[in-house]
């Protein structure tokens, strides 16, 4: 256990732990959980908040009787109050080759990391259920998904993420149909990703590319609340190399030959299509009804939380970073 | 500037080697692990810049870099800018540097001596191999090389005695010699040889003075062509600098009776070429007693001129022998420090010895020809202490015998009083003596013979005697007649520091010494008779001082020593005579001259630098010390039968004056240009580009 603890401490930076400190994980919508918990219910239940009123039937417990209602309506009328539910929170953490790109804590896969665990830190420390789907090296894993409250849950997921080494491809379409039965109903789902290759196959992008947001669509339709968390480096947005010395552009993913020419060549093409890459996905959201999130690594993680609760609270817009150099 | 091996420039085709490189060399793509590689796309199928030139700083280092590499293989070398050549054909040489104290001057932050060194080892470089090479130094304490095939030992040779033959490296000893007095020797390593009918040469490296290059002949008597080369090329200047030449002293009793004037002769040589304008140069010199500084003056210096300064200085009481040196005042950048101070010993009760030979003994002490002298000398014992001894004729005659001229090694004045003239062999040794410093006074009488003076001191004498007459019975004159004394000369060095009557002026002579004018013996006149003849006259021999009393000491020709002024005469004479002498403090020896001791026992040595040697007498009685080669004090034995003595370098050696040195003709096709390899300097600087590359290269790959 003490183990799981450190591994949680290496995964949230010490800034982020700060920031934990009196957050609360607030879901705009309301939940629908099996246990009770602190996120406004769907359903009507045992409660403070008064909801509405309707005619007793058979079988009611008539301690829940309104009585001035009763005598202003000569008739049986319950007083119904506002349950609080628990909420089932699955992270979708693609740990593709590209995500080992950047320097300490600008490190793609640490600055994901950072979001992913302190997101479940936080539920689990307010009593929600939490579960992990991870997508890496072509393979999906989703031992973890199905969301638990037990009390080493954390720990373990903790170890496991620690563990985990960006490589090869996340493929994103096994891992929505692996993830769709594991799903407690209406549960959050935050998908945490670079979002700039979804498949193994280079040739069949688009239709990967097509088929996830058609998944992460359908999770939507299914009741689930989706929020996408797009993790950038600065230099995949600004493209940092101006001049004319020869680059030797290396794939993380291996799934592309290596290119070299200089990086002044390259450049207008790259940013132009970046961008449209960028609009592509911020459409694709707004269509399926997901929520984004997008982040540079250069961002502080602390900071990058806080925009992330806020976005789930729905207090705050995505206010996302300008993807434009 | 030529090239020893001008083959080798074909190297010079590799300089398209990093050319072509920089031209065709790719630069190595610096490697970048991307995500986003699905958003780059070649833009061309090859972006490799190919028809520029990479890299342009790095390539012009490797480029130069190459280019002295080549150069350097080439052997570079510059001809001798004295414009030396050397013989063509082998032959059998003798390379004769100057190792004398002149080679001390640095030039260009180095010794003449080491740039005669260095002269040397491109001469030996030059020399046609098969070539016998010897070698000689002026200074004949210094390792001699005979004839050999192998320069290397030369060279080594050389650089050793460089190194480790002075007192500091490239220092020579202070010795004093000239280039000249080395050729014979030279001329013997040739003499030996059975090379036949080979050319044989003689390389003489030194400096272009007097005593160097200056003093040598063009050819040996051997028929060795003798080849000047001057340690600097004549184009170069060489430093002027300022030597304290002499230092003299003697007692000052007219301010003291211990004071003491010290004088010294300071002369500035001049740079050379000589300075256009004849500026003159203000230098302070400085006296030390001991250790302790106690006068300093400034002195101004023109060119070439010798300046005499001039302290005095009193003598504690209990000073018995004082260690004084006379020495530049800031003598720091002086391009010839061994000539910047100079060393004496100052002795306030340096008792004269006289030595007086009496002629005319008798019983009676009245009659005896000594007794006013000694009386006279008695009277002045309170100031200046004089130890007077009185010799027999044949005693003195049994002494040179014995000893020879060692007989008046201790004696400062030898008085010849009436004595009848002595022997050849006496009259030589006392010659050998006076020319060495002592005094002699020679007064006549009865048994003077003016032709046997004449014969055996005749380069004494300060006037030939003619004959002595009685002054009484001049021709024509019946009474007795008399030559009264004219006032004395005051002028007179022997009269320093008298004023006034000197209290002869009563004096009678009845007879009197003739002397023969001889306008260039250029004597002294003291004295004179009221007739006009001289009375004293005095004369220098070299070091030493002649005097000559026309009459006699006693009251046989004249009434003299009846005269009050009669005993500050024979005071200020016996000083006078003897004053080249004390001046020495008894002994001044120059650099490297070996010194006797007499001693009985082991006796010890303290040297100017402080240490101290220990030496053994003989069975005679006398211990050597050669060691003598650090000019200072030097003070042997301890309490009474303390000897001290003090060694200075000598002035000549001081001279840097310049002289032509007419370079030796050889046939145009019989000489090769002596040449300076530079292809060291040429290493050098390509270390320094390699150096710079490796940098070059580390920042570029740093990138």
């Amino acid at each position: 256990m003490a183990e799981s603890i450190h591994a949680l401490g290496r995964l949230v930076p010490p800034q982020l732990r700060e920031q934990m400190r009196g957050q609360a994980l607030v879901l705009s919508r309301r939940a629908l959980g099996r246990r009770h918990g602190r996120h406004a219910s769907a359903r009507a239940g045992v409660g403070l908040d008064f909801r509405d009123h309707r005619p007793y039937v058979a079988g009611d417990d008539p301690r829940r009787l309104d009585w001035r209602a009763m005598a202003r309506r000569d008739r049986p009328i319950l007083r119904q109050t506002d349950a609080e539910d628990e909420l089932s929170i699955t992270v979708l953490l693609d740990a593709n080759g590209g995500m080992a790109y950047g320097e300490g804590a600008a490190n793609k896969q640490a600055h994901a990391m950072a979001l992913g665990a302190g997101l479940l830190w936080l539920a689990q420390r307010q009593g929600d259920p939490i579960g992990v789907a991870l997508g890496h090296d072509g393979a999906v894993d989703v031992s973890l998904a199905r969301p638990s409250g037990s009390r080493d849950r954390l720990g373990v997921l903790a170890h496991k993420l620690s563990e985990l080494t960006p490589a090869g491809t996340c493929p994103w379409v096994d891992l929505l149909d692996a993830l769709a039965p594991r799903l407690a109903r209406r549960s959050l789902v935050v998908v945490i990703s670079d979002l700039i290759e979804v498949g193994p196959d280079a040739a069949r992008t688009p239709e990967t590319e097509a088929a996830l947001w058609r998944g992460l669509s359908g999770l939507s339709a299914r009741g689930h609340e989706v929020v996408v968390v797009q993790v950038l480096h600065p230099d995949e947005i600004e493209f940092p190399w101006t001049d004319d010395r020869m680059l030797r552009f290396e794939d993380l993913r291996k799934i592309h030959d290596t290119l070299e020419s200089p990086g002044q060549r390259l450049r207008d093409a790259y940013l132009q299509k970046f961008g449209a890459h960028l609009d592509a996905i911020t459409s694709a959201c707004e269509h399926a009804g997901l929520r984004l999130l997008r982040t540079r690594t250069d961002e502080p993680a602390a900071a990058a939380f806080v925009r992330l609760l806020g976005l789930l609270a729905g207090t705050a817009a995505a206010d996302n970073v300008e993807a434009r150099p | 500037m030529t090239l020893l091996a001008p083959l080798l420039l074909v190297g010079m085709v590799a300089l398209g080697l990093p050319v072509a490189a920089h031209l065709l060399g790719r630069q190595t793509p610096k490697p970048i692990r991307f995500a986003a590689m699905r958003f780059l796309t070649p833009a061309e199928p090859s972006v490799t810049p190919r028809r520029t030139l990479q890299d342009v700083p790095l390539m012009l280092v490797r480029l130069l870099l190459l280019l002295l590499l080549v150069l350097a293989l080439a052997k570079p070398a510059s001809t001798d800018d004295a414009g030396v050549a050397v013989v063509a054909e082998p032959h059998d040489a003798v390379i004769l540097i100057d190792a004398s104290r002149s080679m001390e001057l640095a030039v260009d932050d180095e010794t003449l001596l080491a740039h005669a060194g260095a002269r040397a080892q491109a001469l030996l470089g030059s020399i046609p191999s098969g070539s016998r090479i010897a070698l000689v130094w002026s200074d004949p304490g210094a390792p001699v090389v005979p004839l050999g095939n192998e320069p290397g030992q030369v060279l080594s040779a050389i650089e050793q005695w460089i190194d480790r033959g002075g007192p500091r490296p490239g220092v020579p000893r202070p010795g004093s010699w000239t280039m000249a007095e080395a050729l014979p020797r030279a001329a013997e390593l040739l003499a030996d040889t059975a090379g036949g009918d080979r050319v044989r040469a003689i390389y003489a490296i030194g400096d272009a003075t007097e005593r160097g290059l200056g003093s040598l002949p063009s050819t040996t008597a051997g028929g060795a062509v003798v080849i000047p080369i001057p340690a600097v090329s004549p184009s170069t200047p060489t430093p002027g600098h300022v030597s304290i030449d002499e230092i003299q002293w003697e007692p000052a009793p007219d301010l003291d009776p211990r004071a003491v004037r010290v004088s010294a002769v300071v002369t500035r040589h001049p740079a050379q070429p000589q300075d256009q304008v004849d500026d003159v140069e203000q230098r302070e010199v400085v006296l030390r007693i001991g250790d302790a500084e106690v006068a300093r003056t400034s002195v101004d210096l023109p060119p070439g001129a010798p300046q005499v300064v001039e302290f005095t200085h009193t003598l504690l009481e209990d000073d018995a022998q004082v260690a004084a040196t006379v020495e530049l005042a800031d003598a720091g950048n002086d391009p010839m420090p061994s000539d910047d101070r100079r060393a004496t010993w100052l002795a306030a009760d340096d008792a004269l010895e006289v030595v007086v030979v009496n002629g005319d003994p008798s019983e009676l002490r009245a009659h005896d020809e000594v007794f006013f002298l000694a009386t006279a000398v008695g009277a002045t014992a309170d100031q200046r202490r004089m130890h007077l001894r009185s010799l027999a004729p044949d005693q003195l005659a049994d002494r040179v015998d014995t000893e020879g001229a060692r007989a008046f090694a201790e004696t400062d004045v030898l008085v010849l009083a009436n004595v009848r003239a002595p022997s050849v062999k006496v009259a030589e040794a006392i010659e050998e003596q006076v020319r060495r410093g002592m005094g002699l006074w020679i007064s006549v009488g009865d048994r003077v013979e003016a032709d046997t003076y004449n014969a055996r001191f005749d380069d004494l004498l300060p006037l030939r005697m003619r004959e002595a007459i009685v002054v009484g019975t001049a021709p024509g004159r019946a009474e007795a007649r008399v030559e009264g004394l004219a006032p004395a000369d005051l002028t007179h060095p022997a009269f320093k520091g008298l004023t006034g009557d000197l209290g002869l002026s009563g004096s009678r002579a009845r007879r009197i010494m003739l002397l023969d004018p001889d306008p260039t013996r250029r004597p002294a006149i003291a004295l004179s008779f009221s007739s006009g003849a001289p009375a004293l006259l005095t004369r220098e021999v070299d070091d030493g001082r002649v005097a000559l009393l026309t009459t006699t000491v006693d009251r046989d020709w004249a009434d003299l020593p009846l005269r009050p002024g009669f005993v500050p005469l024979v005071a200020n004479v016996l000083g006078y005579l003897a004053d080249t002498r004390r001046g020495a403090a008894g002994s001044r020896l120059a650099v490297g001259e070996p010194r006797t001791l007499r001693t009985e026992t082991p006796i010890a040595v303290r040297l100017p630098d402080g240490r101290t040697v220990s030496l053994a007498p003989d069975e005679d009685g006398a211990a050597e010390l050669t060691d003598t080669w650090q000019p200072g004090h030097y003070r042997a034995g301890e309490g009474e039968a303390t000897t001290v003595f003090s060694v200075v370098v000598d002035a000549a050696e001081s001279v840097t004056d310049r002289v032509e040195v007419d370079p030796v003709q050889l046939d145009a096709e019989q000489q090769v240009a002596v040449s300076v390899p530079r292809w060291r300097e040429v290493l050098w600087l390509a270390l320094l580009l390699l150096a710079a590359e490796a940098l070059l290269r580390a920042r570029r790959r740093r990138d």
